[in-house]
């Protein structure tokens, strides 16, 4: 009669775990997600950047802000698509480290899933004996 | 290791069962359709920044264009396109630039190449991806058909054929079977090769003494040999021919003889290293040649042999004393130069006459 509570704890531990791991599955692939959009967004400001120092001085530049156009300096729009560089670069090493965080939680968490299950197969083998 | 079975036999299916490698397969094929709708938007854009770069060069040959301007969605106004020659162009993050048609060209094609750039990688993805899933598929197929892998450890299987081997020639030699030892048949196959070449080197110090009438310090003897025998492990066949040129300028009886020998152990020290495990009476032969050399090298590489340098240098004539100093295959070489072209091929071959006599 023990062993069977033992076992129906063991068996809602096990869910939870379980719970918890597909969990932290579903936010590394979200991170995963934001950080594949991080990086076409990284390319695409490395594009802009490009374009605009091949760009002459005086050319007339504007950005588009809602539904209106509005007229940059170009040293504003380079200094502007830099920075946004920089925070894309950081944002992603950041989310590097997040998912690095969230996989090794995951990969404790499998393990741990497994010693459970062993246990709940031993103590299983153990009743059909009995 | 089992005692009498060397290796082990797995069936592949239970190592990778058929099922897991289908879903494996299936799995890696649905990335690569992913990948492939990639290719085709990327090529899409291609597709597409290739006929506005048309356009964009058409534009400016006219002054204006009686075009139809959209209107919503279904709707359509006669208009006139004017400003041929200016564009405002998107360079990406909602900025965008004022161009001249020919600047927007250029835009238009480093895009064009960047493009390009992504579409090969996706390429190159894919092939991998490819080779993946072939890989998955034919593990299927082969865990499906019942394939079973088999293991045998491989130094196992070679270190006593190479025993097997030594122990057909070594227990004929007289000396050799004292020193030798399986696990040190790399070690010992570089002595012979050393000593012999060490000889060798005496042979022709000796050699060269003898003609130059300098007959005396040891010393002198030995370590020209060393430094010489370095450059000879560098260049053996090079400075053999060029000496033995020399020698049969100086038409000497020893000398020839001298050269003789060199040429073929020069040879025979090249063989056995690629041949041994491979050929089997290639390396019997070599065996046997070297094995009379064995006795004076086996034990220390360097000491015998300066010793014999010693005995050999104190007589004027060292030609009957390296003969006798040596083994029959050398005995065999000064009979034979009196017809002193010999290849080397006919001068290996009176040594293994020897060796049957010597049986």
């Amino acid at each position: 009669m023990a062993s069977s509570t033992g076992l129906r704890e063991l068996q809602r531990d096990l869910e939870n775990k379980a719970n918890d791991l597909s969990k932290l599955q579903k936010d590394i692939s979200k991170n995963h997600q934001i950080r594949k959009k991080y990086t076409i967004q990284l390319g695409e400001n490395e594009l802009v950047l490009k374009e605009l120092d091949l760009l002459s001085e005086d050319a007339n530049v504007y950005k588009l802000i809602g539904p209106v156009l509005v007229k940059q300096d170009m040293a504003e729009a380079n200094a502007n698509v830099k920075k946004r560089i920089e925070y894309i670069s950081a944002e992603l090493k950041r989310l590097d480290s997040t998912v690095q965080d969230l996989e090794d939680k995951q990969n404790s968490k499998k393990e741990t899933i497994m010693k459970l299950q062993q246990k709940i197969q031993s103590l299983q083998a153990g009743k059909g004996k009995a | 290791m089992a005692e009498s079975v060397k290796g082990t036999v797995t069936s592949l299916s239970s190592l990778f069962p058929v099922e897991e490698a289908q879903k494996a397969a299936k799995r890696v094929e649905e990335i690569i359709s992913e990948r492939q709708k990639q290719l085709d938007q990327l090529r899409d854009f291609a597709a597409d920044n290739n006929t506005l770069i048309r356009l964009v060069q058409r534009l400016p040959d006219e002054l204006h264009h009686d075009i139809m301007v959209p209107f919503g969605k279904a709707a359509f106004f006669p208009g006139r396109l004017i400003h041929t020659n200016e564009f405002l162009v998107l360079l990406g993050e909602g900025y965008y630039a004022e161009r001249t048609a020919k600047q927007t060209v250029g835009i238009l094609n480093r895009r064009g190449k960047a493009l390009e750039v992504q579409v090969e990688s996706v390429k190159a993805l894919m092939q991998d991806l490819k080779a993946e899933a072939s890989f998955f598929d034919a593990t299927a197929s082969e865990a499906a058909e019942g394939l079973v892998e088999i293991r045998e450890d491989y130094v196992e299987e070679t270190s006593p054929k190479e025993a097997s081997m030594i122990g057909i020639v070594e227990p004929k030699l007289p000396i050799s079977s004292q020193a030798e030892d399986v696990s040190h048949v790399k070690d010992e196959e570089y002595d012979r090769i050393f000593s012999r070449l060490a000889e060798l080197e005496k042979e022709e110090e000796e050699a060269e003494h003898a003609n130059q009438e300098e007959i005396g310090s040891d010393d002198s003897d030995v370590s020209p040999g060393h430094v010489i025998l370095e450059e000879e492990m560098k260049s053996l066949e090079l400075e053999e021919r060029g000496k033995s040129s020399r020698f049969q300028s100086t038409e000497k009886f020893p000398d020839h003889w001298h050269v003789e020998g060199s040429k073929a152990t020069s040879k025979d020290c090249i063989v056995p290293e690629n041949c041994l495990p491979e050929n089997l009476a290639y390396g019997k032969f070599n065996l046997t040649e070297n094995a009379p050399v064995e006795p004076q090298a086996e034990e220390d590489v360097k000491a015998p042999v300066i010793a014999e340098t010693k005995a050999e240098a104190r007589p004027s004539e060292p030609q009957f004393d390296s003969s006798k100093a040596f083994t029959g295959s050398i005995v065999e070489h000064n009979s034979d130069v009196n017809s002193k072209v010999q290849s080397v091929s006919r001068s290996s071959k009176p040594v293994s006459r020897f060796k049957m006599q010597r049986k």
